[in-house]
């Protein structure tokens, strides 16, 4: 009985828990390849996979979202620009510790 | 260069040392160049060996490793964690100050090596392969720390976002700004 109870202690985890357990490791595995994912380097098997735990999983979902925002910011980020007289001063700079040498 | 540079460095004053050592290295280096590589990419080794070399005569302590664990979730808020962007396209978000600003210092809190990977895959857009002829790295470790830089950087954007609003250069929340323009049609 107690072997019952405790197994079916175990199972229950099972059914609610399974679910729980279960979601969780695979969120943790795909939350290590999220970047390959967003620069779409993996195979096709393993991004259907991926997009089938997003539609069920919306932590996942909101994580994958803010770091797809966050490399999309990086490459918008503004660039950042040298003044004409700056770029002159440091040809020069340049140009005459080459010819000192 | 100097976009690579004050990506790197952060400010500008170093920046610009950073690129005249890059172009005197190369200028004393040219001979060695055979024209395996694109120029670019060898600028880019040359200016990546450069600033660490600059930064080791800076500070003298070691770069800390940012671990995967450290980024695992260990909540549902933590999961959630959200860029506070609230719908707009990146362009339109990094209009505004406190965002660029939180970019920024987010990008240069990174340990070194791990900002180089993302600056040159992320912001120069240079492939992986060629991040890793530049840094001496197989792909595969460009990867890895390219993932945890990103982790990093989303992380500590999401916390400085959490519950304040962002504003424009106004300091009109965005939100209620977004209303008001939707509103006014």
């Amino acid at each position: 009985m107690a072997a019952g109870n405790t197994s079916k202690r175990k199972r229950p985890s099972v059914s609610t828990g399974r679910k729980q357990a279960h979601g969780k490791a695979r969120c943790l595995r795909i939350l290590r390849q999220l970047s390959a994912y967003i620069d779409d380097e993996l195979s096709g098997n393993i991004c259907q996979e991926i997009r089938r735990h997003l539609g069920t999983c919306p932590n996942c979902e909101t994580f994958v979202t803010s770091l797809r925002q966050t490399v999309s910011l990086c490459r918008h980020s503004p660039s950042p620009t040298l003044s004409a007289a700056s770029r002159t001063l440091m040809r020069k700079t340049i140009l005459e510790t080459t010819q000192a040498r | 260069m100097y976009r690579f540079a004050h990506r790197l460095c952060g400010e500008a004053e170093a920046a610009k040392d950073l690129v005249q050592e890059t172009f005197l290295n190369a200028y004393r280096g040219l001979d060695r160049f055979r024209g395996d590589a694109q120029i670019s990419t060898w600028l880019y080794t040359i200016a990546s060996r450069a600033c660490l070399r600059m930064r080791r005569k800076r500070k003298g302590a070691p770069e800390r490793e940012l671990s995967l664990e450290e980024f695992i979730p260990t909540s549902d808020g933590e999961f959630r964690l959200q860029i506070p962007i609230d719908g707009l396209s990146p362009e339109a978000a990094l209009h505004n100050k406190q965002l660029r600003e939180a970019l920024d210092t987010a990008i240069d809190q990174l340990p070194k090596k791990y900002k180089m990977v993302l600056v040159l895959r992320d912001m120069e857009g240079v492939s992986a392969k060629e991040v890793g002829t530049i840094m001496g790295l197989n792909e595969r470790a460009v990867k890895s720390r390219l993932h945890r830089a990103r982790l990093f950087v989303r992380r500590q954007l999401s916390a400085r976002g959490l519950g304040e609003p962002l504003t424009d250069h106004n300091h009109t929340p965005v939100r209620e700004r977004r209303t008001v323009s939707h509103g006014s049609r």
